[in-house]
Parts: structure tokens; sequence; C-alpha cells
């Protein structure tokens, strides 16, 4: 007679499904948190970009404020690129025959644009404006990292909804005089004491709004 | 679609005996509460919204599905697509990436330029409205809102032709060239130019230089939109050409015969403004208790109609008797032949009224003539005019035309049957398709060797066979040009954009083709335009330039508004002549009159989708025309809503469907004219409608004798006028208890009544208590608390604001099919109703728009299983479009049925006619990447270059509603917080920041030709919207629900001469309110 006998080695086979089990939602549930996270799809993101600009040269070593090439930083809600025409202004004189140039003087001679590639992006249903910020007390270093060390731009934050309303809910920590904006190497919690800090914070009645109306529209 | 039964059965009423006839009614359905329309009542969108479209079965819906969810899989496992930032090469002074500026120009309609505001975001204009440097222009309509979604129209002309094949601006300019050599040598013999009409004197320092160089050379000005009626009238009775210029703000007593004042693309916005004026009652001025009394006579229903105090319907041909009756009463003798043939108009009570407020008005009153009128009647207006002394106070003259248009084509048309002209060149217009019938422009046209055709589509005429040159020309927005404003005002037209076609494609405006024509040595239209502009200012040099600027910043030049010619004296032997041929003319017999609508004017807008789409003011009708007709006529016709007519005049005929239109004069039909241009016209226009132009002829132009038959076809027609219905009846509420305490949605009351009770809007409901199921939200101690009001008593219905809004907002427009079954997208609706009276005669109108009531007791919020609708500090309530899933249980238990959900991706998809969802998937579902960038390459992305960057263009399964332009109250905001803390903040002395009242507009408030939306701060007690909610007319709409809505209702003061028996208001709703309304219930169903 032949009874089907489990061989032995099926004994091992309960447990495992039982670990699987346990432990395979436990695995897609941090699987999905962390790996579909903006923390680790946005932050480091480093494209290519045509011309192989350094802000560290720049910003950093030669010292060159923000507002030099992104003129509307205070005007409005985009910083904007600067045209190829502000490249020119100083390298018409500063190394004019640099090869790392050559796509800039093609665009100045034709007058067609550089394209450079996006870093930091919001959805287009959020509608973020720099001039609020920007004039408020709230600097370039705190979205935007350590620029002035950056030989290629990476988006250091994750510029997700949880991580402006951190900010939204707690600004002091944020705040500076609006004469260090640019400046990125000003730490306010180094700089500033909690009562010149919660000072601007009353300078510039800062209340900021958590509605969603903020920045849906 | 749900079919509209509309009263010409006259059997039993299956639904309604039971039931308290409703004293506003929005259809015949809803008069007699048929189960069709309680089941809409009933419902959140039309009765077919929520399914798929028709003819796709399970199978294919979980196809679909399936290719869906793969493709979500796909896309949720990268990051966003990589973008490009493109600077500008050369930096541009004076512009701020995405901060809007804003120029002055103009758009011109029917030889009247607008003059505009045109916002332009990163070069792109996005919107146009009314400048408001100019008092009468600071309104705009729908049309004037739509002409920039024309600039990106993809179907306008983008090809050269010469005789139908492709061909170059080289090669037309060479033989521009040599025609002008050909024709300088015999003074321009056989040479004819037909332009549009327009009043620009840059055009006309053009035609001065066309007839130097060409002396024998022939200049023709048409438009179907004409006043050939009026310049006939005044020939006869001055003995000169002036057109007549009402005042209606000085107007106390205003007879409007057959004219439509505030529906007229070219003329309401200035013409409702003014009238408002006079009707706007100021709670806290006591100069300001009184409002003018407005009797209109018409035979369709026009806004103005629905704006009048009282209202007479009549045929187009009686309405001349009726001017006549009321000359000879006035005692004015020209006009007995015709007066005499008044009939029982002259024991009219209306008419009795009417005789004697004008009699006691003197010089403030008024009598306006339509132009689509028999010049008899246009005749007696003036001479009425004249007989009261209102010349000057309520009415002035302008010179007009010296030969109207119609006889200008006409002769053009014998000239060149007979061989007169060897050479055509046509600026503009489309004669092909508009010309009056008897003249058949379009087999002439063959008669002349060569014709030429700039013009913005490629139109019937321009492929006609005879069009030797088709030229695609240049949007308003894309030349420059100028033209004169409606006072006279000359304004400047500067363009925002380079033209949107290539430039060997054409492009150019009628300057510039006038200039090659004659061999300008100027040949831009900049050039053109200062050349003329140094001639009229007479300064040349630094001066000139400092004007030119002055006048570009400003958009008009100042001081050049017309001077109203001397009161002309008026010839009786004129006038007389024109009644006794008018009077040996009247009959008995059917007629057919012609209408321009405030949508497509003469057909020249027909391809713009916003307006195809928006419902008709008085029909509630979208992308159609209709023969309308009153039930009575209809019921003796045995003609139904939706039958094909043919309607037959002498040779010609047509064939149309029929709407029946409670309020239309009986024993005629009217149709608007500018429709059924079929393919030609483009995607949008095409199969839009019916074309009554073969029944217009030059002797014709107002209206023609005719018969009309049923041809046994039906017709599927979307129209509105049940959508929405939101009526605080409940459809199985018995005929009396609750139903008789509820409120009405709107509120009116004569202007006798209002002064004995000037809160009756206060008084017209008692609402027992006020609970709330929920927690209240509250807004205590919120910084702003934004709110609107709506003046019923000067809202006209326009609709002007529904389009700005659409604009403004990204709203996409959804095509016939998608209306028919409930999903139009429009944030803003305007409710029409019907009051009281049958449906053969409804004793007067209401229009209400209704948008988001921004209630701070939502009823949306508690059921959003996600939190996408939720209230923000501000008090608005807020729509987040992320966050939405697309339950839709928001719609659903929203009671003003304001919101809106995307049922398919209507900004990335053509709006097809067509139904089905296999028909429309390679739109839904291509990529995105592929036109993703740059759209500019395709036409067909054209359109999207008119979004709005400010606001979110929504995607399929998302709602969306009003959101009190958002937008706008964020961009206020910012720019007072920056210039606030750039100031030092609060240490910069001036304390907390603040908004000014009226720094924030919304679309429809910046719209509203009449000023009745008033948008502002509830928490600045001295914004005008703060006073305005304090007023005694102020109430909510379903106030019962307890929804506390921001936005509130002013309610209609109106000035009947005949007090209706509860026209004095809903005061006594639970008195004799109630009698009147079971009197009304069983009888006026069936008279």
């Amino acid at each position: 007679m032949s009874r089907f006998l489990f061989p032995r080695w099926s004994n091992l086979l309960l447990p495992t499904i039982i670990l699987a089990a346990a432990t395979i939602p436990v695995y897609a549930i941090f699987f999905v948190a962390y790996g579909f996270s903006p923390k680790t799809l946005e932050v480091g993101y480093q494209p290519d970009q045509p011309v192989p600009y350094s802000h560290a040269l720049h910003a950093g070593e030669l010292g060159i404020d923000c507002r030099y090439c992104h003129t509307s930083v205070e005007k409005a809600a985009a910083a904007s690129v600067p045209a190829t025409q502000t490249c020119m202004n100083c390298h018409t004189q500063i190394r004019p025959e640099s090869p790392k140039l050559a796509k800039i003087k093609e665009s100045y001679a034709t007058g067609l644009p550089v394209e450079w590639s996006r870093v930091h992006k919001l959805p287009d249903f959020a509608y973020f404006d720099h001039s609020a910020h920007v004039n408020r007390g709230v600097g370039c270093v705190s979205c935007h990292g350590r620029i002035d060390k950056m030989e290629v731009v990476y988006q250091k934050s994750p510029l997700s909804m949880g991580w402006c309303l951190e900010c939204h809910r707690n600004p002091e920590p944020n705040l500076r005089p609006t004469s260090q904006i640019t400046n990125l190497a000003w730490d306010p919690a180094v700089e500033l004491s909690k009562q010149e800090r919660e000072a601007l914070k009353t300078k510039f009645s800062i209340h900021p709004s958590q509605d969603c109306s903020t920045c849906h529209r | 679609m749900h079919e509209s039964r509309t009263g010409c059965d006259n059997g039993s009423n299956e639904a309604g005996t039971n039931f308290v006839q409703a004293e506003y009614w929005r259809s015949a359905d809803d008069l007699e509460k048929t189960p069709a329309f309680r089941e809409l009542m009933a419902r959140e969108f039309g009765p077919n919204a929520q399914e798929l479209a028709a003819g796709d079965d399970r199978r294919n819906f979980i196809k679909l599905m399936g290719a869906g969810l793969a493709m979500a899989g796909l896309a949720a496992c990268r990051r966003w697509p990589d973008t490009k930032i493109v600077p500008f090469a050369q930096g541009q002074a004076g512009r701020t990436t995405g901060v809007p500026v804003d120029y002055a120009t103009c758009v011109e309609i029917a030889g009247i330029a607008w003059p505009v505001i045109a916002k332009s975001y990163d070069g792109r204009p996005i919107k146009l409205d009314g400048n408001p440097s100019l008092p009468f222009a600071a309104g705009s309509n729908a049309v004037i809102q739509s002409r920039v979604l024309e600039l990106y129209d993809p179907d306008r002309s983008r090809e050269l032709t010469k005789n139908g094949k492709p061909s170059t601006w080289t090669e037309f300019s060479g033989w521009c060239g040599d025609l002008a050599k050909q024709y300088k040598s015999n003074a321009g013999v056989g040479l004819a130019v037909l332009v549009d009409d327009s009043m620009s004197p840059t055009l006309d320092d053009m035609k001065t230089r066309f007839l130097a160089t060409y002396p024998k050379a022939r200049w023709v000005s048409w438009n179907a939109m004409n006043m050939d009626a009026a310049v006939a009238a005044s020939n006869a009775a001055f003995g000169g050409s002036f057109i007549a210029m009402p005042m209606l703000d000085a107007a106390k007593v205003v007879l409007v015969l057959d004219a439509d004042l505030f529906g007229c693309p070219a003329t309401g916005v200035a013409n409702s403004r003014a009238w408002a004026k006079g009707r706007r009652i100021e709670e806290t001025d006591p100069s300001k208790q009184s409002v003018s009394r407005m009797y209109v006579a018409e035979p369709s229903v026009t806004v103005t109609g629905m704006s009048a105090d009282q209202r007479l319907a009549l045929r187009r041909s009686d309405i001349a008797a009726l001017a006549a009756h009321v000359a000879k009463e006035l005692g004015i003798s020209a006009g007995d032949a015709l007066a005499s043939k008044a009939g029982e108009l002259a024991s009219n009570e209306v008419v009795k009224h009417l005789v004697a407020d004008l009699k006691a008005a003197g010089r403030s009153a008024l009598v306006v003539a339509g132009p689509m009128q028999d010049p008899a009647t246009i005749a007696l207006a003036a001479a009425i005019n004249d007989k009261l002394g209102s010349v000057g106070t309520t009415v002035s003259y302008v010179p007009g035309p010296a030969v109207g248009g119609g006889a200008q084509l006409k002769q053009l048309a014998d000239t060149l049957a007979s061989g007169g002209v060897e050479t055509l060149v046509m600026l503009g217009g489309n004669p092909a398709y508009d010309a009056p019938a008897d003249i058949d422009f379009a087999a002439k046209l063959t008669k002349a060797k060569q014709v030429v055709h700039l013009s913005f589509y490629a139109n019937e005429t321009s492929k006609s066979s005879a069009c030797m040159w088709h030229v695609p020309a240049a949007h308003s927005l894309e030349s420059w040009s100028d033209g004169r404003a409606i006072d006279g005002s000359i304004v400047v037209q500067q363009p925002l954009i380079l033209p949107m076609i290539d430039k060997e494609q054409g492009g150019r405006n009628a300057l510039e083709l006038l200039a090659l024509l004659t061999g300008d040595d100027q040949t831009s239209s900049l050039e053109i335009v200062r050349r003329a502009h140094m001639k009229v200012s007479g300064l040349s040099g630094a001066a000139f330039e400092a004007w030119w600027r002055q006048n570009l910043d400003r958009g008009f030049v100042e001081g050049t508004a017309a001077k109203s010619a001397p009161a002309p004296a008026v010839n009786s032997g004129g006038v007389s002549g024109l009644c006794s041929t008018a009077a040996a003319t009247v009959d008995t017999a059917m007629e057919v009159a012609f209408l321009f609508d405030s949508k497509v004017a003469d057909g020249r807008f027909a391809n713009l989708g916003w307006l195809q789409e928006l419902p008709d003011p008085a029909t509630k009708l979208t992308w159609d025309n209709a023969l309308l007709m009153a039930p009575a006529t209809a019921r003796k016709l045995g003609i139904a809503t939706g039958d094909v007519i043919k309607v037959t005049s002498g040779s010609a005929t047509i064939e149309a469907a029929a709407w029946l239109l409670p309020g239309h004069a009986e024993n005629c039909a009217s149709i608007a004219l500018g429709y059924g241009r079929g393919e030609v016209a483009g995607r949008v226009a095409a199969g839009a409608g019916f074309n009554a132009y073969p029944l217009r002829s030059t002797s014709a132009m107002g209206m023609v004798k005719a018969t009309a038959a049923k041809t046994g076809a039906n017709y599927a027609f979307a129209h509105t006028q049940d959508h929405g219905a939101a009526d605080a009846l409940i459809a199985d509420v018995p005929t009396t208890g609750i139903n008789d305490r509820l409120p009405t949605l709107v509120r009116e009351a004569s202007l006798a009544h209002y002064k004995e009770h000037p809160d009756f809007a206060r008084h017209v409901s008692h609402v027992a208590h006020k609970l709330s199921l929920w927690e209240e939200s509250n807004l205590d101690g919120a910084r702003y608390r934004w709110a609107m009001t709506i003046d019923l008593s000067t809202c006209t219905g326009c609709s002007a604001c529904v389009v700005a809004c659409q604009a403004e907002n990204n709203v996409p427009i959804v095509g016939k099919a998608m209306v028919a079954r409930g999903r139009e997208m429009h944030w803003i609706r305007i409710d029409r109703y019907f009051r009281k009276g049958t449906v053969d005669a409804p004793e007067s109108f209401a229009v209400q728009p209704v948008t988001c009531m921004q209630c701070e007791n939502a009823p949306c919020e508690q059921v959003c299983p996600v939190a996408a609708t939720v209230h923000d500090e501000q008090g608005v309530n807020v729509m987040i479009y992320n966050r939405c899933i697309g339950t839709r249980y928001c719609s659903n238990n929203c009671p003003y049925k304001v919101r809106r959900f995307n049922f398919f991706d209507y900004q990335r998809r053509d709006p097809s006619r067509e139904e089905g969802v296999l028909k429309v998937q390679p739109d839904y579902y291509k990529s995105m990447a592929e036109d993703h960038y740059p759209i500019t390459d395709k036409p067909e992305g054209w359109s999207r270059m008119q979004f709005n960057p400010e606001v979110t263009v929504r995607s399929r399964g998302v709602m969306e509603k009003c959101s009190f332009c958002m937008q706008r109250i964020q961009a206020a905001k910012i720019r007072a917080k920056n210039a606030w803390a750039k100031a030092g903040g609060v240490e910069g002395g001036k304390g907390e920041w603040t908004i000014e009242d009226g720094a924030v507009v919304t679309a429809c408030q910046q719209a509203c030709p009449t000023q009745a939306i008033v948008f502002g701060d509830l928490n600045n007690p001295k914004s005008r919207v703060a006073q305005l909610v304090k007023s005694k007319l102020s109430y909510d709409l379903l106030e019962e629900l307890n929804t506390k809505p921001r936005v509130k209702y002013l309610a209609r003061v109106n000035n009947p001469a005949i007090e209706s028996a509860s026209a004095s208001g809903g005061h006594g709703a639970h008195g004799d309110g109630k009698h009147e309304a079971n009197h009304e219930g069983t009888t006026g169903a069936h008279s």
C-alpha cells in the first residue's frame, strides 16, 4: 500500500510559510514607505548639465551673490535661471577662450537658449513662491543646502509636502535677517539667540499657513 | 439625452395636479413637474452623466481598465520626467519670468473696437478684459473674452494658397507688385476692395491713399451686422446719416423696440453698464432710492427682454405699428397710416402705461429701435425722441455711413456681374457665406478674373473656386492697427506676440496688404499706424513719440471721443413716407425674424469652443442655434422641440430644428444667424446649428414672411436649462405644507413694494431653526473672510462671467454630447427662470448666476473620505485636486449642484462631437511626453498656450469647482506682504500688513459689465462687500439648510408698470401668496 507521506523536509515548510507571511508584508511596507519616499527618490538627484558650470567656484570661491544671476528671486515666484547674456557679462573678459564655455558662446552668438536640466521640480499642482520666502527671512540655504560647495548642483531636500510643512509648523529655526538671506555659510542656530529668532518672527509677522489653498489652487 | 417636452400637448398633467405651481420655473417640464424633470432634480448630474458612453460594453471597460492599471504601474517607478529650463539668450528688459504683464490694446467686433487690457504671461497673451481707463469699457462679454482663444485656434488658416495650391508670401507680394504697376497705368479701372466694417482711422488713411493711387477703383465696406435700416431711416427722417447713441444711465423710462441692447457683442457691455447705473439701489444714499423703468417689445427672448420691467412679445413686423401708435398718442401724426394697424395693441394695458410714462418722463424718456427693425420704426423712434425733447439728454447722434453696407455690396455684385470688376481684393469678411441671398455673391465672385482674400480662417469665401489668392491674416493680438471705441475714442491695437504662423505664409493684416497694393513706402503695420497717428495728432519728432507712448500705455487717445452731432431736425414727410410703405406690408402671415446672438455674432466666432458651449442666455442651448417659436405657435403647427422644420420663403428654403421658447411672440419664429457653417468653419463649428442666411435678402434684412412645415426628422439638442435644478421644492412634498414656507431661490419685488418693505428679502422665508448635524467650522479670528455678493437687480444673465471664469481657471469645453449628459464644466452657471404665467405667456423672467457658495458649513466637506475639500482659515471652501480620488460624494451632497467632475481628460482631448470611448481613446492614452515640449510645434497644442499657469490643469477623475479665484487672492497677499516686508515689516512703522479693498478682483467680477458681482473681505467693515452683505436686500440661497454661504444675493428690485398679483415679493408667502400659488397651480398649467 502506498500511502502518501509528507517527506521529512516538509516539516520546514510550515515555519517558512509563517515566516514569509509575517515578513513579506513588513518588507513591502518598508519598501514602499522608504523606497517610494521623496527622501529616497528625490534627494541627491544630480543631472548632468550641458555646461560644466560650477556653483562651488562662482558662488563659493568667488563669492558672487546668488541674486546676481537669480535676479527675480525677490520679485517673483520663480528665482529664474539667468540669460546667456549674464554669463557673458564677465566671460567676454575672463577666460573667453575656455572650451568649457563653448555652448555659452554659441548661444550668445546664435540667440538660441542653453537648455539646462531642471534639478528642483515641484509638481504642477503645487505653487511655491520664492519672493514670499526670501523677503521674510527664509534663506536660500534652508532648502537648497550649501550650493556654494556643489561642483554640480544636486537636490538637497526632499521637497515633499511633509518636508514643507515641517517648517510651516515651526519656522523659527529657519529665520534669519534679510541681510543674510543669500549667505549660505551663515547659520542662524549659531549666530542668533532664541529671542532674536523670535523677534524676527514678530518683525515679519510669520504665521505660516498650513491651509491647502496656500500652495494648491 | 433628456428630450424636453415643451408643452405642446394639451393633455392631462400627469404629474403636476397635486403640486403647487412653482412661482419660478426653468422649463415647461419644470412647470408641469414631469417625471423626467423630477428625476433630474433629485440627481447630482444629468441622467446619463455617470454611464459610460453609449455602445461601450463591459468588455471594453475591462480592457481599458487593464491598460490604465498597467500604465499606472510603470509610471510609479521613476522620478518626474527630466525637464529643461530654457532661459533667454539675451536678457529682456522689464520682464520678470512668471510675472504677468498687462498691455492696453483692442479687439474689433462688427466695426467697433473694444479697448482691452491683455494679460501676457511670459510672452503669451492669456486673458483679455475691458480697459477700465475708459469707464464704459471696464467690463467685457463672452466674445471679448474668447478672442484670446481665437489667437490659438489650431484651425486658423496657416497656409497661403494660390488657386488652392500652396504658395508663399514672396510669390504673392511679387504678384501684388505687378498688379500695382498694371493698375497705376489705368487709374484703377476694374479694381475693387471689399473691407470688413471698421472705424479705424488708419484704415481710413489707407483708404484715402488707395483712392488717391487708384481714383477709379471701388471701395466697398460690408458686414452682416450692419446699420442699413438705421441709415435708411435716418436719410428719410433727417435727410442725412445719423446713428442714435442711447444714454441709458440718464433715462428714467426706456422703450426698447426690438433692440438687443445688452446682448449685442459689439455694444452690449457699454449699454448694460449704463443701464445698471440707473438700477442700483443704495440703501444708505437717499438719492438712490429709485430705479428706471424699461419697456421692451421683442419677438424672441433676449437678455434685454429678460431684464425688462415690462415686456411685450410682439412679432417683428408688429413693432412698427406699436411705435406708430405710441407716436400718435404723443401727438406725432407722421405714423398715422401705420398706427391704424396697431389693432388690439391700442387697448393693451401695458401700452397705455407706456404712453403715460413716456409723457410723464419727457426729456428723461428714451426710445431705442433695433437695427433689424423696419426703417419706419427707427424713424418713428427718432421722431418720438425729438418730440419728448430727449435728444441731448438720453440720446445723441453721431454721423453714420452715407450708404448702407447692403446697398454697397449689391452695387459691387452688380458691377461684378457686368464684368466691371477684374480684380477684387477682400480684406477679411466672409461674403460668400453671409451676403444677402438675393445677391448670390458666391456666383458673382466667379465673374472677377482675380480674387484675393485675406482672412483669419480659410472660410467659405477663401474656399470658393473663384478665389485666386488666400492669404492667412494676422490676429489682432499679432499686429498693429487701431480703431474707434463705441464713444468714438481712438484706441490703439498693439501686438503682444509675433504671428503664430510662418511669415512666408502670410500673418499680415489689412493695412499691410493695402500698403502692398498701393506700392506704399511703409510696409510694416507699426509704421503705417504711426504715420496715420502723426496725421491725426499733427505732431512729429519727440512730441509725437511722447504722445504715442502715452497712448500705448493708456490704450486710447484722450480727447478723441466723438462729438455728438447737432440734433437734426425731423422731417415728418420722410417719416410718414416710410410709415406708409411699412403699413402696406402689415399682415398676419407667419414670419421668421433673424437674430444675431451674443455668441458667434455673424458667424465669425463659430469655431470658438468657449462660445459654442456657452448656454445661450435665453434658451440655454449649447452648440446649436434653433428655430425658436412660441409653444402656442408650435401647437398650432403640430411642432415639438427637436422637430426639423422646413422653412420656405419664396424660392429660398432652409431646414432647422425647432425649439419651443416660452415668452416668444406668437405666429412667428426666429433664428440666430451665423450657424450651420459645416466643415469649412473648423472642427468646433462643424455641425453646429443651422444656416439661416439663405432666407435673408437685401430687401428683408430683418425678417421674411415664410411658411414652416415638419420634415419628419428629429434633431437632438444639448441644453442646460434643467441642469442644476436645485429648487428647495422636493418633488414629493404635497400641495400644502413645508414647501409653502420654503424660501424661494430668486427673491424680487417691485420698487413700490420695496419702499414699503425694504427688508422683504429677509421675510420671504421663515426658517424655524438652524441646526447642524456636525460641529460647525470655527472661523473666529481669521485674518480674512472672503465673501461675494451678486446683485440680482443688475444681473442681466449675459454670461460674460461664465466665459471669463473659463479663461481664468482653465475650465475645459467638453463637447455637445457631454453637455447633453450633464457633464459641462462651467464653474458658474446662470439659472434662467420663467416667472409665473403659463408656458405660453410667462409673466417675466429672472436670472441668477450660481457658483460655489463657499458655505461655512459646507455639506461637501462632511462626506469627503479623503479630506480633499476642506476649509481654509479665510473661510474659503478649497478643493485639492491632488488629493481627490473621485468618489463624487461631495457633489452628491452639494445642495447647489455647483461641483463639476472631470469624467474625462477634457483638456487633452479634441472637443469632438462624436460619442464613444473608443473614438477618443488615442487622445486619452497617448504619452504626454511626445507633445510636452515644445508645445507650439503642433497647432493642436496651441490652445494650451492660453492656459493660466497660476491654476492647476485638472485631469480625469477629479472634482472641481469655483475657488474664489484663489490664485488672485494669493497673488494679492504675496504682493502686499513683500512690499510690507521690504519696508521693514512691523518695524517699518505701518503696523501689520493689509490688503486694500479692491486689491483682489475675481475674474467674474472683473468681466461683469454691470458690476453686479462684488468681492472682498468681510473683516474690513469699510469694504464694499461688507456693506452689501449688511444690506436688507441680501439673502442666502437655501438658507434653511444652514450652510452659511459666503456668496450672498441681493434681491432684485424691479419696476413694473403693472403690479403683478404676487410680484409684491414673497412677503405673503404664507398669506395671500399661498392662495395665489394654488390658483395658478390649477388654472395656470393649461390655459
